[in-house]
């Protein structure tokens, strides 16, 4: 499964954030969490790519006065993207558990 | 939002302008969204300042809008299909459009060989920039100021000491300079050969590699002797390993040992290939006289120190032998050595061209012969086009539903593109077949290669061919308009036509043209075969008599033995029943003759610097010849004292302004010398050259010989001069020439332009001939209607021939009209080149205005025929 560390994080914000995941939420929760700004043209590249490899679908809707009238797209895990996280959660924590300092996590 | 509250608008709208719909739809309202919370937060500036950034950093590829893509793959898909089926329906149009454009395409590309080829002559050195050649001019009364290469032989080493700017320095006396053949041996192994000499820092100046050996030693000893490769083969079978073996050489300049120090490549594009290179002090020993300032011999060459200028170190170097030797009248004057072999003649002291010439015209020659298969091209897309029926109607739909001006445009070119490729590989195909035989048109080694230059140079002649054929018809048809062009409306196409017209008299001018050029070159040629050259060299053959080494006292000395085994050998000759004369001589009639000064017929100083030309020649030199006397006689070998006698020319005579000259006693090099006769002029060299003052003198001790040989006895007389000559020089093959061939010789590049110029200008007048062939077909097909018509009124079909050919007739005239007066001067510059020349007679033009005609008419009076022959019927039915 190939997956890149933005792509993950991307992925998790997306899933965290439930129905409400759209462009500019997807940001400032990212801001929030990891402290670093990503670049709005870094973030819908990750989105248009991921919802290519069938890790997101999307619908849009909710358009506002704010936006222009433009309407939102909010994205949502597939299935598939769920299994690619868990299963580079799994990868993770098999390195995890090799080093003594960080076995706490695992057990 | 507040309209002072809105991101910057060029931004915004240079978002839209590059995102696709479907981003833009997403992503702008994102950007709106964070520009309201920026600015209720941060600000109005940061919050601009971010939207610009965020725009442009959304310029990545997921959001840049797709230019058209899948429709325009599908256009070239169209077109590809479009052009197979216009292939397969005009069949005709189709095979005259690739027969013109790759006969075109194969002669330029051979031209572009050639010419690359001849550009890169004498190229092949590293330090190219900087090596130059020094060339003398001297000045006589007679002759003016001439230009030539040989200058004095102490010169370079002069010039390496005394001129800051020169970092190396060499003479170098070239093999083609001897006339005579030495030996080179190993063992009972004898190889012929000339040898090169050059000064020992030759190889720091020339690029030449070395297969074996050091080049920068080669010639640090006097007796080292670097070979070639072949020769190194010849000698030991392999170049492995000849170094430090030690050979034999023989010939009449510097018999002796020589060990070889080095084995060379010579490289392909040189003008002068070595066998063996020797080093010029030895041949400096062999000649003290070469040591004094007054007497020239080698070329000199030099290298100049980085920075140097060429001008300013031939400026510098202009009175250096008059510095050296106070009555020197010649200066000097630096060349490049790479830009000798393009640029060799000098007229007056300055350079005057030379073989660029012919470089020049032959690219001349191949744009033209391109431009015209691509106006073949031209005209018959256009006229193909003017049937309305289809193209027209096929523009017509198309702009109609949609398609811009601008793809059209594109079709157009991508099609005459498509059959600049086709025809490129026809024409690849036709070079390939013919490359052999056009190799031996020209005297060089071309092949077809797949380096970058090459591939370079095919794409570019593509592209332009492509460019050119197709950029007219692309503009022409592209601009039809689809409301008219579908209602079936004439246009008022009186702008094409003339175009058209315009573009096939320009066609026809360069073949009449060329057709004229061709014919003056061809008469020219062959007038300067057929002269009368003032002496008879048919049937006249001509060998070394092969020198036979003895170090015995006097061996080579006036009367010495040498001289006695040479007649007695002559003797044997002179009794074969074939021979009618034999001579032997050390100057040939053919260019390799001597020239002197310091005839001395006043008594005074001035005429000792007049310069001669030099004959030494044996006893019947003159009677094997055929060269004919205006008074007194020539050398007898049964008087005595015959070698301090000479004759002259008539032309030295009236230089010298001599009367009664035969008895008269007049001082060469100091020496009284009885004028024994007078030889009526004849020409030595080739005729670009006028008759010179020429004095003869006898050297009976020359090595080479003549023979002259009566008609039909050549074959036994060679045989039976092969057995004597192997008596004489055991072990050596009799190599033998014919003063005829050596005539024919001096021509060689005028042969070879004015055969190459023949066949280039039979394809231009072919090709133009296909395009009108064409034409014809188009202009018969849209008149077939009248034709019929004509035909139920009782028109015949000569008539009707006559009648449509007129048009073209016209244009072809029109054409010729253009082209004689041109092609009267080019031919009147080009024959002023030769001191000796045909005059232009009214019959080339007129000849070239007719094949002109001619050939065009049967072109269309083919296409016509066909056509009148058609029932009428036929031709009325269809409406």
């Amino acid at each position: 499964m190939k997956i890149g560390a933005f792509e993950e994080i991307v992925l998790l914000a997306v899933g965290s954030l439930g129905e409400n995941a759209y462009g500019v939420t997807i940001k400032e929760i990212l801001q929030e969490r990891t402290g670093k700004n990503p670049s709005i043209g870094a973030l819908h590249s990750a989105l248009y790519r991921m919802e290519g490899k069938g890790y997101l679908t999307s619908k849009e809707g909710g358009a506002t006065h704010d936006r222009g009238g433009r309407k939102k797209k909010y994205y949502q895990l597939t299935a598939f993207g769920r299994k690619v996280l868990i299963e580079a959660n799994a990868l993770r924590l098999s390195f995890a558990e090799q080093i003594p300092e960080l076995n706490f996590f695992v057990k | 939002m507040e309209t002072n509250n809105k991101p910057p608008r060029w931004a915004d709208r240079f978002l839209t302008w590059f995102c696709s719909e479907e981003v833009v739809e997403t992503v702008q309202g994102d950007l709106y969204e964070l520009y309201g919370k920026r600015l209720s937060e941060r600000g109005k500036t940061i919050a601009r300042l971010c939207y610009i950034r965020d725009v442009f950093d959304l310029c990545r590829p997921f959001a840049i809008r797709r230019i058209n893509r899948i429709t325009t793959t599908d256009m070239h898909k169209h077109t590809l299909l479009l052009v197979y089926r216009s292939f397969l329906r005009y069949k005709s149009s189709f095979f005259i459009n690739l027969i013109g454009l790759s006969t075109g395409l194969a002669c330029a590309l051979l031209i572009y060989f050639w010419v690359s080829d001849e550009l890169n002559v004498d190229k092949f050195n590293t330090n190219d920039a900087r090596l130059y050649q020094v060339l003398a001019n001297s000045y006589d009364e007679v002759n003016g100021i001439q230009t030539g290469p040989v200058t004095p032989g102490i010169l370079a080493e002069a010039l390496a000491r005394e001129i800051p700017e020169v970092e190396y320095a060499a003479s170098v006396v070239p093999a083609s300079w001897f006339s005579e053949q030495g030996i080179i041996s190993l063992g009972e192994k004898k190889i012929k050969s000339k040898a090169h000499y050059a000064s020992r820092d030759y190889f720091n100046m020339f690029s030449i590699d070395f297969i074996k050996g050091d080049p920068r030693q080669a010639l640090a000893d006097k007796y080292g002797m670097a070979i070639s490769e072949e020769m190194a083969v010849k000698l030991f079978k392999s170049t492995a390993n000849s170094i430090g073996k030690t050979v034999e050489w023989m010939d009449g300049t510097v018999p002796g040992s020589y060990h070889i120090t080095g084995v060379f490549r010579n490289p392909y594009h040189t003008t002068s290939p070595a066998e063996i290179l020797l080093n010029y002090d030895v041949f400096l020993d062999s000649r003290p006289w070469l040591r004094e300032w007054g007497n020239s011999d080698p070329l000199t060459f030099v290298l100049l120190r980085e920075g140097a200028d060429g001008n300013t170190f031939s400026n510098k170097i202009k009175g250096f032998i008059k510095s050296k030797h106070n009555e020197s009248r010649n200066t000097l004057v630096a060349q490049r050595f790479s830009e000798r072999y393009l640029y060799g003649r000098y007229e007056n002291g300055v350079p005057a061209g030379g073989r660029i010439e012919y470089v020049r015209l032959f690219s001349i020659i191949a744009v033209f012969i391109l431009v015209i298969a691509c106006i073949n091209f031209m005209n018959l897309s256009t006229a193909r086009a003017s049937r309305r029926e289809n193209q027209e109607k096929e523009i017509g739909v198309k702009k109609a539903i949609g398609a811009s001006r601008y793809v059209l445009f594109i079709q157009y070119l991508e099609e005459s593109m498509l059959m600049a490729f086709l025809s490129l590989i026809v024409a690849l195909a036709l070079v390939y077949i013919l490359l052999p035989q056009f190799n031996q048109m020209t005297g060089k080694y071309l092949h077809l290669s797949a380096d970058p230059r090459m591939v370079l140079a095919l794409l570019g002649v593509v592209l332009f061919t492509g460019l050119v054929a197709g950029s007219y018809p692309a503009m022409y048809l592209s601009a039809f308009r689809p409301a008219e062009v579908l209602k079936g409306k004439l246009r008022s196409s009186l702008g094409e036509r003339w175009i058209r017209k315009g573009l096939v008299v320009f066609q026809f001018a360069v073949s009449v043209l060329l057709i004229v050029c061709v014919v003056v070159v061809y008469r020219q040629i062959a007038y300067v075969q057929s002269k009368n050259l003032g002496y008879n060299r048919d049937n006249v053959l001509h060998f070394d008599g092969g020198i036979r080494m003895e170090n015995s006292e006097g061996f080579f000395d006036e009367g010495g033995k040498h001289e006695k085994e040479m007649e007695t050998f002559l003797q044997q000759v002179r009794n074969l029943p074939g021979v009618t004369n034999v001579a032997n001589y050390e100057h040939d009639l053919t260019g390799r003759h001597g020239g002197l000064q310091g005839v001395d017929w006043k008594g005074g100083k001035e005429d000792e610097r007049m310069h001669f030309n030099n004959l030494q020649v044996g006893f019947d030199f003159i009677e094997t010849m055929g060269i004919r006397l205006a008074e007194g006689r020539s050398f007898s070998s049964e008087r005595s004292k015959e070698r301090s006698k000479i004759l002259f020319n008539e032309e030295a005579i009236r230089v010298m302004g001599l009367k009664d000259p035969v008895g008269k006693v007049i001082r060469v090099w100091g020496q009284e010398k009885e004028i024994i006769g007078v030889a009526k002029d004849f020409h030595i060299e080739s005729l670009f050259e006028e008759v010179r003052p020429c004095i003869i003198q006898l050297e009976p001790r020359s090595l080479k010989i003549m023979v002259k040989i009566k008609g039909g006895a050549e074959q036994e007389t060679i045989a039976q001069l092969e057995k004597i000559y192997q008596g004489r020089n055991p072990g050596l093959a009799f190599d033998y020439g014919f003063v005829d061939d050596d005539y024919q010789a001096l021509y060689v590049s005028e042969q070879r332009v004015s055969l190459i110029s023949r066949y280039f200008a039979g394809l231009t007048i072919l090709i133009s001939s296909l395009g009108l062939f064409g034409l014809a077909a188009f202009t018969v097909e849209k008149r077939t209607k009248e034709i019929g018509i004509r035909k139920i009124l009782g028109s015949s079909n000569a008539r009707i021939a006559f009648l449509l050919s007129g048009d073209f007739t016209k244009l072809v005239l029109l054409a010729i009209l253009i082209a004689l007066p041109l092609s009267f001067f080019i031919a009147r510059n080009w024959l002023n080149g030769f001191a000796y020349s045909i005059g232009l007679e009214w019959w080339f033009f007129l000849g070239a205005a007719l094949i002109a005609m001619v050939i065009p008419f049967v072109a269309v009076g083919i296409q016509t025929i066909k056509a009148s022959r058609v029932s009428p019927v036929e031709s009325l039915k269809e409406e």
